[in-house]
C-alpha cells in the first residue's frame, strides 16, 4: 500500500538477477535471424499464437463495450551466475512467458493475465478484462498491421545470451579478485553477472502490431572491509543495454570490482555528517538520483491527471532556476534505461521536461496521454506481462551547465559533498529524500573528510529553485526504480551541481 | 484435483532431475489467484483478476548448485530447464555444505493453524468493490481531505507445492484479504500523503471499512501544518508500524547470509548482549492465524517459534539450511526470510509512553532509505509529532532521524502493550532514550 504514493530509485536491486547457459532454442532463432529484427512471428511460430487468434481475442476483450483493447505477450529469459568466498557459487535461468489482457473505457481499466497461452485461457482472460464495461461491443478491430521501431538503442553484436558460461564465469572471477586484490582490509567480496533477453509482442485494437527484443546486462560488486572492529560495505555496478563488448571497451570488470573495493575502503575512515540546513553539492557520478526524485517522479503523468502531484497546476510556469533543463531519452545507444518500444508499443523520443527552469511536458502513457488530451512520447512501461502500462522514466538527464566542478566546490566555505548512493524515495506531495553511502564534507572550498550515511530531505519546488551552480561533466547512474510495485530499470545523468540550502540528517 | 497434478508435477521433476544426472533436486510450484479493485473518486480506476503460477527448481552435482524457474509449464521448457541446469552446475564449484536440508517430519496440522479461509472464496466481486467504495468515500466526507490517491481492496489465494529427493513432498493453502486507502492533505505546497490499509488472513479479522477510512484519515490531518525543528538530540517515541520498520532493517541485520558474509554488525555477536532487557525479539512461524505462518519454508523446513533475542541477549539468527551449516547451527526455518517476526510486547500503554517525554519526536513516518546493516547506521527522513511535556502538540516534517540500530536496542526505555498480529513483522509503540533529529 505505501507503494501507492511512494516512488523510489534503488542502485542495488537489481534486473531480476536470475542466471546462464543460454536458452537453446532461443538464441538459435536469434542467430538464425527469425527474431532479429525482432518480429512478432515469434510468438506465432514458437507458442502457436496466430494473428487470426490475436485478432479474435482482442475482439473478445472489447465484446462488453470497452473502447481499446491490447495483448502484450512476453516471453523472457534470464541468467545469472554468482561468486562468493572464493568459489562460483550459483547460477540461475528464468524464464518469464505470459500475456496480458487491458481493456480501457474512458478513465477505467480492465486487466488480466495468464501463463498459458492456449486460445481458450486467453478467451476467458480477456473476458476478465473485459469486464470493466458493461454493454455491447462498439468497435471493431482493424487488421494488424506490423509497425517496426527502427530505433537502434541495443548492442546485439555479442548478445550476452549467446556467451558460454565458461567467459561469464571468467569475467566475474576478474571482478571478483580485483576487488579482492585491492586493499588487504577487503574481507568478503561478492561478485555477479546477469543478463536478460525479452521479447515482447504488443497487438491493440487500433490495428497495430509491433515487437521487441531487449537485451539487459549487469555485473555487481560487493565488497566489505574491515578495520580495527569496524566494517563497511561498498558497491558498484556496470552494464546496460550492451553485449560483452561492454566489458572489454566500457568498463571492465576489474575497474568494476576496485570501485566496489574503494568505496569500502574510503567508508572505513568515514565519519558521521553533521545534522542541518547546509549548502549541498551534488557529485557527477551518481547524483542523478535528485532529478529523478525531485523531477522525474512529480513529472509523470497518471500523478497529474489525477491532480495528486505537486506539479499538476504548474504546466508553462517557471518552476526551477532558469538555468534548470531537464529531460527524459529513452533512445540514448545502450543505456540501460533505453528501449526501441515502449511497453505499450509506442516508439518513444526524447522528452522536455522543464527548459530553462519552465515546466514544458510530463512523461505520458495511452490512458494518461487520451485523458490529458496530449501526445504520446513513449513511456508507457510495465514490469511484466502481469502488470498494467503506468508513465514511467527511460533516462532522465539534467542538462550541463557552464560552471566546472572545481568552481562549484570553490564556491563552498562550509557545506557536504555526496558522492554515492543508496537510493532515494518521493511522495506525490513533493517531500524526497536520498540517502548518500559516501559524501565529503566541504571546508573553505575544499573537500576534505568522507562522511557517511547521509540522508538528505527536501521539497522538489523549493530545491528546485535553489539549484544554484550547474557544472558540464554528465554521468549516469544506474539503477532500478519502484513505483505502484513495479520496478523499471533506469538511468539518471546529471553533471556536478550545487544547491544553495538543503537539510542534512546526521549527528550532533 | 489441480493440487494433485501441481504436487505431481513437482514429484515428476524431482524424478526426471534424478534420472538426468543430478545428485539432489528441490522443486516447487507456487500458483496464485489474485484479486484487486482500485477506485479513484468513487469510480472503478482498475479491475486485475488472474490465476498465475511459476515453478522453481535447485539441482546439486555432487555439491555444485544451479537453480532455474519459469512460467512456461510445458514440459519440453522444464525439462531443458533442468538438463541446462545439471550441465551448468558442473561449471560452479563444489560446495560441501550445499545439499537440502535433512528430512524433518513434518508435525504440524496445517488446518490447524488457521490460514485459509474459504470465505475469501466465495466474497463476491460487488461486495468488493462496494468496500472499496465504501472507504473512500468516508474519507472524502472529510473537508481537510483534499485529494485521493483512491482505495483498493484485495484478496489472493495462495498455493504452494515442493518435493525434493529427499522424499519431502508437501503442500498447503493460504489466503489473504486488504483493504486501504490512501489521501492527500495540506495547504499551499506544504502537502501530505498518509493513509492506512490493513489487512487479514481471514475475512473476519479484516478491519471494517469505517476504521480503515478513520485511521487513514487521522493518520494524514495530523500532518498538516507540518514544519521542521531546529537539529537536536531528543528521545523518540516510535508508533507502532515504525517499530516494525526498525525490525525489518533488524531481520536484515540478523540474516544468516549477512552474517556469514560479514555485512551485519551483528556478525559474530551470538550470546553477547546486543539490547537492553526490554528486548526479546521473537519469529514465530506457527503463530495461529498470523500472516507469515506456514507449515513449511520454501525449502520444506518446518516453521517453527525461534527467539533471536532474549532480553538483551542475540540467541539465535534467521537461517536457512546453508547459512545454517555455515555458522554450524541449525535452519530456522527461514529461507524465506522473517515468518511472524515481532519484538514481545511490554507493560505500558502508548499514553504512558507518551506522557513519559518531556521533549521529543512521537514517530509516524518515514522515507526513504539509509539503513546500513554492515555497520548498523540509520538514517531517514522522518515525519511525526512533536513532544513537549508529555503531550503531543504540533507536526513536524521534513526533518530527518539518525542513529544506530546497536545503539537504539541499547538504548529502548519503554516498550508498549500495543502488539498485534496484522503483518509478518510487527512490533508495539517503543520509546528510545535518544537519536538525532536533523533539521533547520
Amino acid at each position: 500500500m505505501v507503494d501507492r504514493t511512494r516512488r523510489n530509485f534503488l542502485r542495488k536491486s537489481s534486473i531480476g538477477l536470475a542466471a546462464t547457459l543460454t536458452s537453446g532454442l532461443w538464441f538459435d532463432m536469434l542467430a538464425k535471424g527469425i527474431i532479429s529484427p525482432p518480429s512478432p512471428s515469434l510468438f506465432e511460430e514458437r507458442f502457436g499464437v496466430s494473428r487470426e487468434d490475436m485478432k479474435k481475442i482482442l475482439d473478445i476483450a472489447l465484446s462488453k463495450g470497452g473502447e481499446f483493447s491490447e495483448l502484450f505477450f512476453e516471453y523472457r529469459v534470464q541468467n545469472s551466475v554468482s561468486m562468493e568466498e572464493d568459489i562460483i557459487k550459483d547460477s540461475t535461468e528464468n524464464i518469464t512467458l505470459g500475456v496480458g489482457i487491458r481493456v480501457l473505457k474512458g478513465a477505467q481499466t480492465g486487466y488480466g493475465y495468464t501463463d498459458d497461452l492456449s486460445f481458450e485461457k486467453m478467451k476467458q482472460t480477456a473476458l476478465t478484462a473485459a469486464a470493466i464495461a458493461s454493454g455491447n461491443s462498439k468497435f471493431s478491430i482493424a487488421n494488424l498491421t506490423e509497425k517496426s521501431s527502427g530505433l537502434k538503442v541495443y548492442d546485439l553484436n555479442l548478445p550476452m545470451g549467446d556467451v558460454k558460461l565458461d567467459i561469464k564465469v571468467d569475467l566475474v572471477k576478474k571482478a571478483y579478485s580485483a576487488a579482492q586484490a585491492y586493499d588487504k582490509r577487503i574481507i568478503k567480496v561478492q561478485s555477479s553477472l546477469a543478463d536478460e533477453l525479452q521479447y515482447i509482442t504488443i497487438a491493440n485494437s487500433d490495428g497495430l502490431i509491433i515487437a521487441d527484443a531487449r537485451p539487459q546486462t549487469r555485473m555487481v560488486v560487493i565488497a566489505t572491509a574491515e578495520e580495527k572492529g569496524v566494517s563497511n560495505t561498498g558497491f558498484k555496478s556496470a552494464g546496460g543495454r550492451v553485449g560483452l563488448d561492454f566489458f572489454k571497451t566500457s568498463e571492465t570488470p576489474e575497474y568494476t570490482g576496485r570501485k566496489a573495493s574503494e568505496e569500502a575502503i574510503s567508508l572505513l575512515s568515514a565519519a558521521d555528517p553533521v545534522a542541518g540546513e547546509q549548502p549541498v553539492v551534488l557529485g557527477s557520478r551518481q547524483s542523478g538520483v535528485m532529478i529523478h526524485e525531485a523531477v522525474g517522479h512529480p513529472l509523470e503523468a497518471d500523478a497529474n491527471w489525477k491532480k495528486t502531484s505537486i506539479m499538476w497546476d504548474k504546466l508553462g510556469t517557471q518552476v526551477a532556476n532558469p538555468i534548470v533543463t531537464i529531460y527524459d531519452d529513452p533512445t540514448i545507444p545502450f543505456n540501460r534505461g533505453s528501449y526501441s518500444v515502449d511497453d505499450e508499443g509506442t516508439i518513444p523520443k526524447k522528452k522536455m521536461l522543464i527548459e530553462n527552469g519552465k515546466l514544458v511536458g510530463y512523461l505520458q502513457d495511452r490512458l494518461s496521454a487520451k485523458l490529458m488530451k496530449m501526445e504520446l512520447d513513449g513511456h508507457g512501461r510495465r514490469q511484466t506481462y502481469r502488470n498494467n502500462p503506468i508513465p514511467r522514466m527511460a533516462n532522465t538527464v539534467l542538462a550541463p551547465g557552464n560552471a566546472s566542478a572545481e568552481e562549484i566546490i570553490r564556491s563552498v566555505k562550509k557545506g557536504f559533498y555526496a558522492e554515492t548512493y543508496q537510493g532515494g524515495q518521493v511522495s506525490d506531495s513533493g517531500k524526497f529524500t536520498f540517502s548518500v553511502n559516501m559524501g565529503y564534507l566541504i571546508e573553505d572550498g575544499k573537500i576534505t573528510r568522507p562522511v557517511k550515511n547521509a540522508t538528505l530531505i527536501g521539497t522538489n519546488v523549493q530545491i528546485l529553485n535553489e539549484v544554484e551552480m550547474i557544472a558540464d561533466d554528465t554521468a549516469f547512474f544506474l539503477g532500478s526504480c519502484g513505483k505502484d510495485g513495479q520496478s523499471a530499470a533506469v538511468t539518471a545523468g546529471t553533471p556536478t551541481l550545487k544547491i544553495r540550502k538543503m537539510t542534512v540528517g546526521g549527528r550532533k | 484435483m489441480k493440487d494433485l497434478n501441481l504436487l505431481q508435477l513437482t514429484e515428476e521433476l524431482v524424478e526426471f532431475s534424478l534420472k538426468n544426472g543430478a545428485s539432489q533436486v528441490e522443486v516447487s510450484v507456487s500458483q496464485g489467484t489474485n484479486f484487486k479493485v482500485d477506485i479513484l473518486q468513487g469510480e472503478i480506476e482498475k479491475l486485475t483478476e488472474a490465476v498465475s503460477k511459476s515453478l522453481g527448481l535447485r539441482i546439486f552435482v555432487e555439491g555444485k548448485v544451479a537453480r532455474a524457474g519459469s512460467s512456461d509449464f510445458s514440459r519440453e521448457t522444464l525439462q531443458r530447464l533442468i538438463k541446462n541446469a545439471i550441465s551448468r552446475a558442473k561449471l560452479s564449484s563444489a560446495d560441501s555444505l550445499a545439499g537440502l536440508p535433512e528430512k524433518e517430519p513434518l508435525t504440524v496440522d496445517v488446518s490447524g493453524l488457521k490460514i485459509y479461509d474459504p470465505a475469501i472464496l466465495e466474497m463476491p466481486p460487488e461486495k468488493k468493490i462496494a468496500a472499496a467504495t465504501k472507504t473512500e468515500e468516508i474519507c472524502l466526507a472529510d473537508k481537510r481531505i483534499k485529494k485521493t490517491f483512491g482505495s483498493t481492496f484485495s484478496t489472493n489465494i495462495g498455493e504452494r507445492y515442493l518435493s525434493n529427493s529427499n522424499g519431502f513432498s508437501g503442500s498447503f493453502k493460504r489466503t489473504s484479504c486488504s483493504c486501504g486507502v490512501y489521501l492527500q492533505a495540506g495547504e499551499g505546497s506544504n502537502l501530505f500523503d498518509e493513509g492506512w490499509y490493513d489487512s487479514s488472513v481471514n475475512l473476519e479479522g479484516l478491519e471494517s471499512t469505517e476504521t480503515i477510512a478513520k485511521k487513514a484519515v487521522h493518520r494524514v490531518t495530523r500532518l498538516i501544518g507540518g514544519r521542521k525543528v531546529e537539529s537536536q538530540n531528543v528521545p523518540v517515541v516510535f508508533e507502532p508500524p515504525m517499530t516494525a520498520e526498525i525490525l525489518a532493517f533488524f531481520s536484515t541485520c540478523v540474516d544468516g547470509n549477512n552474517i556469514y558474509l560479514k555485512q551485519s554488525f551483528l556478525a559474530g555477536k551470538m550470546g553477547e548482549k546486543v539490547g537492553n532487557e526490554f528486548v526479546t525479539i521473537i519469529d514465530d512461524g506457527l503463530k495461529i492465524g498470523a500472516p507469515g505462518t506456514e507449515p513449511f519454508d520454501s525449502e520444506g523446513v518446518p516453521l517453527r517459534k525461534t527467539v533471536i533475542v532474549e532480553k538483551g541477549i542475540l540467541r539465535n539468527y534467521l537461517m536457512d539450511t546453508y547459512a545454517a551449516r555455515k555458522l554450524g547451527m541449525k535452519s530456522t526455518g527461514n529461507s524465506g526470510g522473517p515468518n511472524n517476526l515481532f519484538l514481545a510486547a511490554g507493560q505500558s500503554t502508548p499514553e504512558q509512553i507518551i506522557k513519559s517525554v518531556d521533549k521529543g519526536l512521537y514517530l509516524t513516518g518515514t522515507i526513504g532509505f539509509g539503513q546500513v546493516p554492515t555497520t548498523g547506521d540509520i538514517s531517514r527522513g522522518a515525519f511525526g509529532i512533536w513532544i513537549e511535556k508529555g503531550e503531543l502538540t504540533y507536526p513536524v516534517s521534513e526533518i530527518t532521524i539518525s542513529g544506530n540500530l546497536s545503539q537504539l536496542l541499547q538504548g529502548i526505555q519503554m516498550v508498549g502493550k500495543d502488539l498485534q498480529f496484522k503483518n509478518s513483522i510487527t512490533g508495539p509503540t517503543i520509546k528510545v532514550a535518544e537519536m538525532t533529529v536533523g533539521g533547520k
